[in-house]
């Protein structure tokens, strides 16, 4: 039932558009009867008219076909190209495609015997020869065609694929094969500083949409024939191109074969980035921890795929995927290994404590205002109830206002236009909670305890897990409000067996932390440079030394291998 | 089975996880009330005791490979021996976890949450272990691995931030009501000890069942050091403590500890230790009993019985009608069940199934 139309006048010949919902344009459910052509015909005509109407272009304004005639051994060939606007780059197209075919040059111009004599053998008075066929196809390819990347391809779903990714797809008459040939040159963003990933000590590169470029930055960095670049496309109707890298003399075969399998049997129509490729290949989706680390870095992404680990990549995303993920990875960031080991390991507890702010500390302080009010030393007491004195609200509404408060703060401050960005944020944080706690919504304290839990989030270096903790913290101030420090305590208990539970790519979540294992040089807290001898042995890696038992050697230059 | 496998370290944790987790209530209590100031004389001479017992424990379970004490019982009297011996632990890891259950609750009742039903208390626990019961075995074990660390922490921070309360002359006399009292009817306090019944049950969970006797001496000193310093705590803090109505002895000890103007009342934060403490032990003796249960009915998959036992745990706590039946019930019955079960019945089956084995290996 319309209710809008029971309180308005809606005049009958006013224009209404509606998208009928009959089923009556849904194609896909219908039988496709018309069987469409694989392969490339051998009359120009027929391809030219499929290709056009496969690309629509009468309506399609960006897809071109340039027919002209092409000059080979001084006779003339019909044919043409197809190309997307926009996505090629026209000088190499003109320099290097059409002008070595239609213009007269030396090579196009030889006009000798069409068949090549190789070897003659006279036995008998009888004259053998082996002669070898002209192929006009050999023959483009390999004299009028002065591209680095030129392909053949039967196929028409390849050749359209690569003139979706900014190939030319070049068809001659009489041949029933095309060239694919590759001719990119689409505008794309240059290599910047990342942007929410920052360090003080490290590389201030970050990856781009652009794939090869992101693949090309990887390579820069891991500098080893041994750094493997699988392709592997996703989506019925995008084809996104997807990297899988990793370092084949590291790597476990297994956790390889398993994210390979994982990637090549992905049924979806589109796969557009890096974030929707993450919840589509993970263990399990009901937990909101991140099973995936997702960085924008490349040094990060080269270090994991040196600790044995892989790296995915997607087509138009400038975040990578590396797989599998434990839970310390987390909390660790590139610049943990640049610093001085004191001063990172220091770093790390600041951010065990900034976790248990997040998760617990307006549950705690829920269930302390609400059951636990004995472990406040009196004077505190006094003055928090003093404070509360004029709030209406119990405790669990109070905070929960500001919760929410906070969390819109921070989501505006996201959305709106960067210039303005920071302005949301003091007005929130400043006018709205002073005025809040002027105004008797809130008391003081809260506001301190919601500011702190808000800072410590900003702690945690993945934003992914950031936004788990800050989701979950609502559960903690519901069971704090419920039960007090009881459903706390066993909502805690309930949480981490989860958490143990979880896995990632047949690595346990907690590894590292528990169970209990060799983990010399990759705990959480990091050892001395010199002492990180081994890769994590939860990886299975090939290799597990990572360094030489005596790394500065040139400290021991007298020292030998069996003195060790 | 794959994926609850475990290792040694974990195993550790585990049984002195069960080991600990009655001290948190009226253990404490319960072996000074018995043996008055020789308690602590008394624990050291059962742990040595117990050490022996663990290590022929190990001895016997080691001709059987990664097999626990219900197939050993198949082993040694077929399915009817099995059934047997499965329900009566069924209904021991049942039983005990029921008592210290409502126990604890009765206690959190009193400390926290006066006005509030039993059963608004029980009630969470059993949601935690509805959770539980559907994640895998070595997840539990390795939350109860995590949560270890601090269980351990707390009683250590209790022992020393008391210590300058404690009263050491109230050790004294150290032989307690005398010689016979500590070592010879004292030997009943061997009940404090009856999370070595893990022992059995832990091989076929076992990464490297050949450190099964490093996993069993380990625990009993382990569980023995903890014992000793909560006893210890309880001891010289309190006069006469057998005489006072405690409900929770550890807890009115940690309302002692005072540091500074701030840090005054922290028997809270002990509590919320502890509460994770006791939930490890229901998620594992709870663990303990579907296997058991699933091991005697073939069944497929642990899953369907995740609610049933919690939901059996529940309703064995609320069969008391009050504190002082429990009470009543874990001094006069639990104990010596618990030995019975434990100590004589397990030893026994085990010590059969071996000879048994070695008619087999003459004949």
């Amino acid at each position: 039932m319309n209710f809008k139309k029971l309180f308005t006048y809606t005049p009958k010949d006013e224009y209404h558009f509606t998208l009928l919902d009959n089923g009556a344009n849904n194609v896909s459910d219908k039988k496709e009867t018309v069987t469409e052509p694989k392969t490339v015909f051998p009359s120009l005509s027929v391809n030219l008219e499929f290709v056009k109407s496969k690309y629509n272009s009468m309506i399609n304004s960006d897809i071109i076909v340039r027919e002209f005639n092409l000059l080979a051994r001084g006779k003339q060939y019909s044919a043409f190209l197809l190309y997307i606007d926009g996505m090629i780059d026209t000088e190499i197209m003109n320099k290097f495609i059409l002008e070595p075919l239609m213009l007269r040059n030396k090579s196009n111009l030889y006009e000798f015997d069409q068949n090549r004599v190789i070897s003659e053998a006279v036995t008998n008075n009888i004259t053998v020869r082996k002669v070898k066929k002209f192929n006009l196809a050999d023959y483009i390819m390999n004299c009028l065609m002065p591209q680095n990347t030129v392909k053949k391809s039967s196929e028409f779903s390849k050749i359209f694929n690569d003139v979706n990714s900014g190939n030319c797809a070049l068809f001659i008459d009489t041949l029933n094969i095309a060239f694919d040939i590759e001719v990119k040159g689409f505008e794309k963003r240059s290599i910047e500083k990342p942007e929410n990933e920052m360090v003080i000590m490290g590389a201030h590169e970050s990856f781009v949409e652009n794939l090869r470029t992101n693949t090309s930055l990887l390579r820069r960095i891991v500098h080893n024939e041994n750094l493997v670049i699988e392709n592997i496309s996703i989506g019925k109707i995008t084809k996104t191109n997807c990297s899988l890298c990793y370092v084949k003399n590291l790597a476990n075969s297994d956790l390889v074969a398993e994210v390979s399998y994982r990637l090549n049997n992905l049924e979806v129509d589109s796969m557009l980035s890096s974030g929707q490729l993450e919840q589509m290949i993970i263990d399990n989706n009901l937990m909101s921890v991140p099973q995936v680390i997702s960085t924008e870095r490349p040094d990060k992404a080269s270090s994991y795929l040196l600790d044995g680990r892989i790296v995915l990549l997607v087509n138009g995303s400038p975040y990578s995927l590396i797989v599998p993920a434990v839970l310390t990875d987390f909390l660790s960031t590139p610049d943990d290994k640049n610093m001085k080991t004191s001063f990172s390991n220091f770093i790390k507890w600041i951010r065990i404590l900034a976790t248990f702010i997040v998760l617990l500390l307006p549950g705690l302080y829920v269930a302390i205002a609400s059951f636990h009010q004995d472990v406040l030393p009196s004077d505190l007491l006094y003055s928090i109830l003093a404070s509360r004195e004029t709030v209406p609200f119990p405790v669990i509404l109070e905070i929960l206002i500001l919760e929410i408060a906070f969390e819109l703060i921070r989501e505006a401050g996201i959305r709106v236009p960067s210039p303005i960005g920071p302005t949301i944020g003091i007005v929130g944080a400043l006018i709205i909670g002073q005025s809040a706690v002027s105004a008797g919504i809130v008391s003081p304290i809260l506001i301190i305890i919601v500011a702190m839990t808000g800072i410590a989030s900003f702690a945690i270096p993945d934003y992914s897990f950031s936004f788990h903790l800050r989701t979950y913290r609502f559960l903690f101030i519901f069971l704090g409000y419920c039960c007090g420090f009881l459903g706390i305590g066993l909502g805690f208990l309930v949480y981490i067996t989860v958490l143990c539970d979880t896995s990632s790519f047949g690595v346990p979540f907690t590894s590292g932390i528990s169970p209990l294992q060799k983990t010399v040089g990759h705990s959480y807290f990091l050892q001395p440079v010199w002492l990180r001898e081994f890769r994590a042995s939860y990886l299975d890696t090939k290799k597990e030394e990572k360094q030489e038992k005596i790394s500065m050697k040139w400290k021991y230059p007298f020292l030998k291998k069996e003195d060790l | 089975m794959a994926d609850s496998k475990i290792t040694s370290k974990e195993a550790i944790m585990l049984i002195v996880t069960i080991f600990v987790s009655h001290t948190i209530v009226t253990l404490p209590e319960n072996l000074l009330s018995n043996t008055k100031s020789a308690t602590l004389i008394n624990l050291i001479y059962l742990g040595i005791i117990v050490s022996l017992l663990a290590y022929v424990i190990y001895r016997l379970l080691k001709n059987f490979a990664s097999l626990d004490i219900i197939d050993i019982s198949e082993y040694l009297g077929g399915k009817v021996l099995k059934n047997i011996i499965g329900g009566i632990f069924i209904a021991y890891f049942i039983v005990t976890s029921s008592n210290l259950l409502r126990e604890f609750c009765e206690g959190l009742r009193v400390a926290f949450f006066p006005m509030t039903d039993i059963l608004s208390i029980l009630i969470p626990f059993v949601i935690m272990l509805f959770v539980t019961n559907y994640l895998s075995f070595s997840s539990n074990v390795k939350a109860v691995s995590l949560i270890f660390p601090l269980v351990i922490a707390s009683i250590i921070f209790l022992f020393f931030g008391n210590f300058k309360n404690f009263s050491f002359e109230r050790m004294f006399p150290i032989l307690g009501k005398g010689f016979t009292d500590t070592f010879i009817t004292g030997l009943g306090n061997i009940f404090a000890f009856s999370g070595i019944s893990c022992l059995y049950f832990i091989p076929p969970y076992l990464k490297d069942p050949s450190k099964m006797k490093q996993i069993s001496l380990t625990s009993v000193v382990i569980g023995l050091l903890y014992f000793l310093f909560c006893t210890a705590t309880v001891l010289l803090l309190f006069s006469f403590f057998v005489d006072v109505d405690e409900v929770l002895p550890l807890f009115s000890a940690a309302s002692y500890i005072e540091f500074g103007v701030f840090f005054q009342r922290l028997e809270s934060f002990f509590m919320l230790v502890w509460i994770l403490e006791i939930g490890a032990y229901l998620m594992i003796t709870n663990r303990f009993s579907i296997s058991i249960f699933q091991k005697m009915t073939s069944i497929k998959y642990q899953r369907p019985l995740s609610m049933i036992f919690p939901l059996l745990v529940l309703g064995i706590a609320l069969l008391p009608k009050n504190y002082s039946v429990i009470r009543f019930l874990e001094t006069n019955i639990y104990a010596y069940f618990i030995i019975a079960i434990v100590f004589v019945l397990g030893i026994s089956i085990l010590v059969l199934a071996n000879l048994k084995k070695k008619k087999e290996r003459k004949v």
